[in-house]
């Protein structure tokens, strides 16, 4: 496998705000890479800059063995790209949209019109042929937008939370279609702000915040590193502090937070866990031999990446 | 001597196969706005026409009107030039200056950018499809201009200059627009700047050469101007007329009528004799010179990668 995009120190500035601060990453031909990040951390500036849209303030990239800022043509034709917004042509048929985006990638007429049914049939929209594009459904539309960056057989999609504002159905529609290319070999870079959307399909992810790639890595050993945390809540009756106590002198224990101290109500603690569910019983049954009044011990149903910012907070601050 | 007739066959293939073209052109004339704007304007200048004739019919029965129908022909001409330049100077920017402005406003123009589409197709795509349907609007007019031929009064030559210079017109004020468009993130902005920088050519230069001439006259009263001096003013009257659409056309329609030349005119100061150009031929090139400074920098403004 050779190295398909590879970014070296990028930074983005507007301003005072940094927006990406010295990104390094290298990706795989045929990776699935997941961007996994809040609102604001730099994953659409990442993806913005890798396929020529925006200058970096320092830093390079290629894409493909081609230098973005160099030679942004040939970056353009190995590249497609769905952001995470769907541009809408009035008056335009779904056939028609996909026969002009193909004309802007230089396909000759003769070709374009077997393409396009492939297209459509690879998206499951070949029923809507004729239909004005304004007339789609948001999923249709975002498998729509989807055949558009496929017009030209690039070697790499890079798409923009490819699944947000989809509805259930049309989210999993989405990822089987992610499946679908990732089978044909096409290298997929995407981001999402939910880890657990892209966990079952990624090969690798890289998480960010603000402007910091603060995690990044095969997908199968980020998981690993995820599941040993857990976060579990306790609610003690009267003192929190020998309770506190007993729970740091755990060697699986790595923090605790008061409810005091965070968003839990008077009398709970946040503990950061790892451990399996024996562990986890375990940790119970001497809590109740040590007499610690409790009355509520639950684990945390977040998502993988709220535990893992959770977890990973302390890189920030 | 087969590539010299391959070149613009070439050419032609290519802007006939320009994506950006073929898909506004497509969204323009689906549906029945087109062909009720071309309709709707076709009867509004048979009316005016109709009107003007009339009202040229009634007065050759009136024992003190005029019954030379050349003035008829003339009223014909100069109504239907009029409403030519209206939309040469209105019609044609408005449908530029959404032109790129419009891409991103909704959200194409990054998908647009990340193609292999250059910057000179889209923008030479933009220009086309925008001019197309004006064209066609004047063009569809000239039927009813050739009346005033009919009619008589009208030379052939006036209806060529008359045309290159709405022609010209045409294309500098749509690249103006698409200029506009291309710098401003809005349609709404670009519309302000498109038709504040148009009003300025159009009536913002007379207005100040009126200003000037009415501060300038009272001082000049008392003074004499030597041959010398009228002799520049008539040259520098001459290039105003040629920065000036509708100035051009009037100033070259009298050199026409008046002078009877096309491209020079005579007259004498003190004895001595000048030529002078007519404003059309310094009109055309100065707007030509125009259009391609606005074509290139709205190609550069497309080209440019962003840096926000």
């Amino acid at each position: 496998m050779s190295t398909i995009i590879e970014i070296q120190g990028l930074t983005k500035q507007y301003g005072e705000l940094t927006a990406l601060n010295d990104l390094y990453l290298t990706l795989e031909e045929g990776a699935v890479f997941g961007f996994i990040g809040p609102n604001g951390a730099g994953k659409t500036t990442t993806m913005r800059i890798l396929t020529t849209l925006l200058k970096p303030t320092s830093g390079k990239a290629w894409v493909a063995g081609h230098s973005v800022t160099d030679d942004p043509r040939a970056v353009r034709r190995a590249i497609g790209y769905m952001p995470d917004f769907f541009g809408v042509y009035d008056d335009m048929k779904v056939w028609e949209y996909l026969d002009f985006f193909g004309a802007c990638y230089d396909i000759p007429p003769n070709v374009r019109a077997g393409m396009i049914d492939d297209l459509l049939a690879l998206v499951d929209l070949g029923h809507k042929k004729d239909a004005y594009v304004e007339g789609l459904s948001r999923g249709m539309k975002q498998r729509l937008c989807l055949a558009r960056t496929l017009t030209h057989d690039p070697q790499i999609l890079i798409l923009d939370e490819p699944a947000s504002g989809l509805d259930p159905r049309a989210r999993i529609e989405m990822r089987e279609l992610l499946r679908e290319l990732k089978n044909m070999g096409k290298t997929i870079f995407f981001s999402s702000h939910i880890l657990s959307e892209v966990a079952d399909i990624c090969t690798s992810i890289g998480i960010i915040e603000a402007g910091r790639l603060i995690a990044h890595g095969d997908m199968a050993e980020m998981q690993r590193q995820l599941r040993t945390h857990r976060l579990i809540q306790l609610r003690a009756l009267g003192d929190t502090l020998p309770l506190q106590a007993f729970l740091l002198s755990r060697p699986e224990v790595h923090n605790v937070t008061l409810g005091d101290d965070a968003d839990l109500p008077p009398g709970t603690l946040r503990v950061d866990f790892s451990g399996d569910d024996n562990a986890l019983g375990q940790l119970l049954a001497d809590i109740v031999a040590q007499k610690l009044p409790l009355v509520g011990f639950f684990e945390e149903t977040g998502d993988l990446e709220d535990v893992f910012l959770h977890v990973t907070q302390g890189i920030i601050n | 001597m087969s590539e010299i007739t391959e070149l613009p066959k070439k050419r032609l293939r290519s802007l006939r196969q320009n994506p950006v073209t073929m898909k506004e052109l497509r969204s323009r004339m689906r549906g029945r706005r087109a062909f009720v704007v071309l309709t709707v304007y076709l009867i509004a200048m048979s009316v005016f026409v109709t009107l003007i004739y009339a009202a040229y019919a009634a007065a050759a029965n009136d024992p003190y009107g005029s019954t030379d129908s050349r003035q008829a022909g003339k009223a014909v001409f100069g109504g239907v030039l009029t409403i030519q330049t209206f939309m040469v100077i209105f019609v044609g920017p408005s449908f530029t200056v959404g032109a790129i402005s419009g891409e991103k406003e909704r959200q194409t123009y990054d998908l647009l950018r990340t193609t292999l589409l250059s910057a000179k197709t889209l923008v030479t795509g933009k220009l086309i499809s925008a001019l197309s349907y004006v064209f066609l609007l004047i063009i569809a007019s000239v039927p009813l201009q050739s009346i005033a031929f009919l009619l008589g009064g009208v030379a052939a030559e006036e209806l060529i200059v008359s045309q290159l210079i709405i022609l010209v017109g045409a294309v500098t004020f749509a690249l103006w627009g698409l200029y506009c468009s291309s710098v401003m993130r809005s349609t709404q902005a670009a519309s302000v700047a498109t038709f504040a920088g148009i009003l300025f050519m159009i009536a913002g230069i007379p207005m100040l050469v009126l200003l000037f001439s009415l501060f300038a006259s009272p001082i000049m009263a008392g003074m004499s101007v030597s041959w010398v001096g009228e002799v520049i003013l008539l040259y520098l009257g001459v290039f105003l007329a040629a920065t000036n659409l509708p100035a051009a056309l009037i100033v070259s329609d009298l050199v026409l009528q008046q002078e009877d030349a096309i491209f020079f005119f005579q007259s004498s100061f003190s004895g001595r004799t000048f030529w002078f150009p007519s404003p059309w031929p310094i009109f055309l090139l100065l707007y030509s010179l125009l259009a391609l400074l606005f074509y290139a920098l709205s190609v550069r403004r497309v080209r440019r990668i962003a840096n926000k």
